[in-house]
């Protein structure tokens, strides 16, 4: 539990303080959460602890290897006995669990300073400020800045009060609300217990010493005798140590039991798992990897066609020069460029028949020409989606590849044409134009001036396009964004969608499930009708290894 | 894709950072329990803060002055954790909250709302406890007082030495000379010789913390001038010695008239309400619906062997007058009474327009007084024709 369990003590001289507090470590912390000013030193699961700079140097650290801090405060001469749980030099306390890899530490106050000032507010609070009915009991309070907490205030007895009694609280402190909320009865509960206990130990030594010496009546008698002497002298030892009241020497060594045990047993409790369970994609799928510029991890697909010169995967990042040799045709550089060369309209109709599958089949004169603009809209699927063939001599079935580059002039089969779904994108060299009728000619500047675009498509582009796409578009209207954000937008928005498919898949392999559930789910993925067509072909993007990974984890409880 | 095993946490996570300050409204915000329009009609109240170092005994103050404690129970309040807000509306005269502090304040805590504390405050009372060596308490009063004067230095600071119960009367003296002396001149150093300071020997064991808390409750009372002026004119005209306007609950006198207060008087005059109240709740006809054993019947005569009359009349359900007199000016009893309603009937009038004043929220208020008035036209009639 990523939480900070704390004894506070409401001090008769120096007010609210912070008697003891223990915190777990963990070994997969990273290190930069602290200030790497400080003096480190590992003594825990990979955990560096800083020692603050402290004015006196006998409270250097001993090579103990329990030891870890000596009792930390800026301001310990401060302290008296009712409000020291170390005393000054004494070591904290540590337990580690070997399997978990963390550490629970028991100090006076958090070592770290901001960490220190939170958990000092959150003690201040609960004595202080906040009002519980009774006195005694749990409470709740916080903000998101400086994390929630969980305060049980209680009281214990003390015949040398002023008030025959001495308040304190048991403070849990965390980030997470939600998670403090959830465990609430649990906490409560085992708090509950454990000042019960600490209440019993001391409501005997306050009966023994009210029995020896009944201060009702020996307060009354001495202010009788002689107003006002009563704590005056020192002789009463008025502000004693919870370990005096409860008779208890062991007290904190115990204390740090309870505490480590609800810090550990609090974690076992409730696993928090983010709604998008399953891991990326390609975290499972290590077969083939590398990564790509934007630091995912590619999914290569093995050449569908033996004769098919490059391997996809190359046709990622830095082009071989060589393949470039002899090839200088026009290239498109960003898709904000492929946008401009096509037209928006045409361009439209393009990324829509990319996303939800349809066979591309683009042909120009120069491979680099086709190879940059695969490049270019490969951007807009998931790594697992683009199969491509960048160059065939001949026409490559769709089941092979998405998309397809071929020579100007490449004749396409009959049964494409008459009863497959895709689109034919001509890019036409400004030799060739003329003979061509229905085409588009380019008139921005740049490579591609003077070529004609020509776009033949069997299936008709619906009102209504996946959201994905709206969004690709607005994305792309916006002017400000350079090619780089552009494709980092883009990432984001894949990873989205990509995370409503797992989830989708899950959920259609996972049982039984009426058509109602299915729309149901699609409405809390914000996913609506237009959507579908992209969602089952998005879902092709899986690899087999991350569907059985996704089918046989289990999905946490929240 | 965190779980909480895997997340940074508090070991130190971005989050943490910036740790200024509580949020303004954290600390002490005015959060009343008794719903949203009280808190409202309370916060516009005039404030008393009490502060002073810890054990001075400012506790014992509130708890003997407004909550009927026994002094020697104070030896078991426990010590303060939170500034405690006491609502004082017994009357509807002093009308106001005490504000009690944990002595360990600390000012220069970020969480320390010096703007909302002192801002609308009317008094501060810091008490000193005289029994204990009060260097630190000098420190710590003349830090709070610069510090309240800045936000607002329309503060009346008044400074009790309190606990002088332990002192000879020589040592009150030489105490309270001392105390007076270095405090005034702490603030000459720092330049705020504006700042004026009233001190007061006090303890819970007498008579002097009512006494000295009247006078920081008067100073509340807008209408002051007037009610001292109408008690002047009602002794002067019917030969009384001396005359207090009691609050009956917290035996605080809200006025009286401009001769000089002494202790004496003030101690018989409260003993008489303690023995009124006393015998009427023992011996007084229990009414339907109406437990106090104080009403608009109240009165009492109490004639002392030294030839001096205490008389006790009831002005409004909390008020009271209380006055002393010589036995051969009390011949003409029925002069008194007739001007004592001529009295009554100002004080109601004064009342009547402050009533006006806060018409709307204390609508339940004026409707109840209204009341009582009506009652009282009979009885102002009758006299009037006998004269
Ligand atoms: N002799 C004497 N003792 C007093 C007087 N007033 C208060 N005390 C004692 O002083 C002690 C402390 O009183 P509190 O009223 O609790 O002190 P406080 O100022 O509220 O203290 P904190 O709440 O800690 O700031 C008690 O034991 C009282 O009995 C007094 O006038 N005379
Ligand atoms: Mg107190």
């Amino acid at each position: 539990m990523n939480a900070v369990i704390a004894l506070c003590h409401f001090c008769e001289i120096h007010g609210p303080r912070v008697l003891f507090c223990t915190q777990a470590h963990h070994a997969a912390e990273p290190q930069h959460v602290l200030d790497s000013k400080g003096e480190e030193y590992p003594s825990t699961f990979g955990h560096h602890f800083h020692k603050r700079p402290r004015s006196s140097t006998n409270e250097s650290l001993s090579s103990v290897s329990s030891d870890l801090t000596t009792c930390s405060s800026a301001s310990s001469t401060e302290h008296c006995e009712a409000c020291r749980s170390f005393q000054p030099g004494q070591p904290g306390f540590i337990s580690n669990d070997h399997e978990a890899k963390i550490s629970y530490i028991s100090s006076q106050n958090p070592e770290h300073p901001e960490l220190f000032t939170i958990i000092r507010q959150a003690c201040i609070r609960s004595l202080s400020c906040e009002n519980c009915q009774g006195r005694e009991g749990p409470i709740f309070f916080g903000e998101d800045y400086y994390g929630y907490t969980l305060s049980y205030m209680f009281i214990i007895k003390d015949t040398q009060a002023r008030g025959l009694q001495r308040g304190y609280s048991i403070i849990v402190v965390m980030m997470d609300k939600i998670y403090l909320l959830n465990s609430w009865p649990f906490l409560v509960k085992h708090m509950k217990s454990l000042i019960d206990e600490l209440k019993s130990k001391s409501n005997k030594v306050y009966e023994q010493e009210q029995t020896q010496r009944n201060q009702r009546a020996e307060r009354l008698h001495r202010e009788f005798l002689s107003p006002g002497d009563f704590y005056r002298g020192g002789v009463n030892k008025p502000f004693r140590a919870l370990v005096v009241l409860t008779g208890d020497a062991n007290l904190f060594k115990y204390l740090h039991m309870r505490f480590s045990w609800i810090l550990k047993a609090g974690g076992n409790r409730i696993t928090e798992k983010v709604l998008e369970g399953p891991p990326l994609e390609e975290a499972v799928d290590l077969d083939d990897e590398e990564v790509t510029e934007e630091g995912f991890i590619k999914v290569s697909t093995k050449p569908a066609v033996p004769s098919s010169p490059e391997n996809p995967s190359q046709s990622e990042g830095h082009q071989s020069e060589d393949e470039l040799e002899g090839d200088e045709g026009p290239v498109f550089s960003s898709l904000q460029h492929l946008r401009a060369v096509l037209g928006s309209l045409n361009f439209h109709d393009v990324a829509y028949n990319v996303l939800i599958g349809n066979q591309l089949i683009a042909r120009a004169d120069c491979k680099s020409t086709l190879k940059s603009l695969f490049k270019v809209l490969k951007v807009i699927l998931p790594a697992g989606c683009c199969r491509i063939i960048s160059h065939s001599p001949t026409y490559q079935a769709s089941w092979k590849c998405n998309f397809l580059g071929l020579s100007t002039g490449t004749e396409l089969p009959e049964h494409l044409i008459t009863s497959e779904v895709y689109l034919l994108l001509d890019v036409i060299s400004p030799v060739n134009l003329k003979q061509d009728s229905n085409r588009v000619v380019s008139r921005t500047a740049g490579p591609f001036k003077g070529h004609g675009i020509s776009i033949t498509s069997s299936s008709v582009v619906p009102d209504k396009v996946p959201t994905i796409l709206s969004r690709i578009v607005t994305t792309l209207n916006n002017s400000d964004l350079t090619p780089e954000i552009v494709v980092t937008v883009l990432t984001t928005l894949k990873e989205e969608w990509m995370n409503k498919v797992k989830l989708l898949f899950k959920f259609t392999r996972a049982g039984s499930h009426t058509d109602e559930d299915t729309e149901k789910l699609l409405k809390i993925l914000q996913a609506k009708v237009e959507d579908k067509p992209l969602l089952r072909f998005w879902i092709t993007a899986l690899s087999s290894q991350y569907r059985s990974h996704l089918l046989t984890s289990i999905m946490g409880t929240t | 894709m965190s779980s909480l095993e895997e997340g940074s946490g508090f070991g130190g996570d971005e989050r943490y950072c910036v740790v200024g300050s509580f949020p303004q409204e954290f600390h002490y915000s005015q959060e009343g329990h008794n719903g949203e329009v009280k808190v409202s009609d309370s916060d516009a109240r005039p404030r008393i803060l009490l502060m002073g170092l810890r054990r001075s005994g400012k506790s014992s103050i509130q708890k003997v002055v407004f909550h009927k404690m026994s002094p020697n129970e104070t030896l078991f309040l426990e010590s303060t954790n939170k500034i405690v807000k006491d609502d004082i509306n017994n009357s509807s005269f002093v009308q106001f909250q005490i504000w009690d502090f944990p002595g360990q304040m600390d000012f220069f805590d970020p969480a320390f709302d010096s703007e909302m504390i002192f801002g609308t405050c009317e008094a501060l009372v810091y008490v000193i406890d005289a029994q204990d060596d009060y260097m630190d308490a000098l420190a710590k009063l003349h830090v709070t007082v610069s510090r309240a004067y800045k936000v607002n230095p329309n503060i009346k600071f008044k400074v009790f030495i309190h606990k002088v119960d332990g002192l000879s009367d020589d040592h009150k003296i030489e105490t309270q000379r001392d105390i007076h002396r270095r405090a005034n001149e702490d603030l000459a150093d720092a330049g705020l010789e504006c700042i004026h300071l009233s001190f007061y020997l006090t303890s819970i064991y007498d008579h002097s913390i009512f006494e000295a808390f009247s006078k920081v409750v008067q100073k509340l009372i807008p209408q002051l001038p007037t009610l001292e002026n109408l008690l002047n004119i009602l002794i002067s005209n019917s030969g009384i010695e001396k005359a207090f306007l009691f609050d009956v609950v917290s035996k605080i006198y809200i006025a009286t008239d401009s001769s000089p207060v002494d202790m004496q008087s003030y101690e018989l005059c409260c003993d008489m309400i303690d023995v009124v109240i006393d015998v009427s709740c023992i011996y007084g006809v229990e009414r339907e619906g109406d437990e106090s054993a104080y009403d608009s019947e109240s009165s009492s005569i109490i004639k002392l062997n030294n030839s001096t009359v205490l008389y006790l009349k009831e002005v409004n359900k909390f008020l009271a007058l209380v006055c002393l007199l010589r036995e051969d000016n009390f011949d003409r009893q029925g002069l008194i009474d007739y001007n004592f309603l001529c009295f009554k009937k100002a004080i109601e009038e004064v009342f009547a327009i402050r009533e006006k004043a806060n018409g709307v929220e204390r609508g339940a208020d004026y409707a109840a007084l209204t009341s009582d008035s009506l009652d009282n036209t009979q009885a102002n009639g009758l006299v009037a024709t006998k004269s």
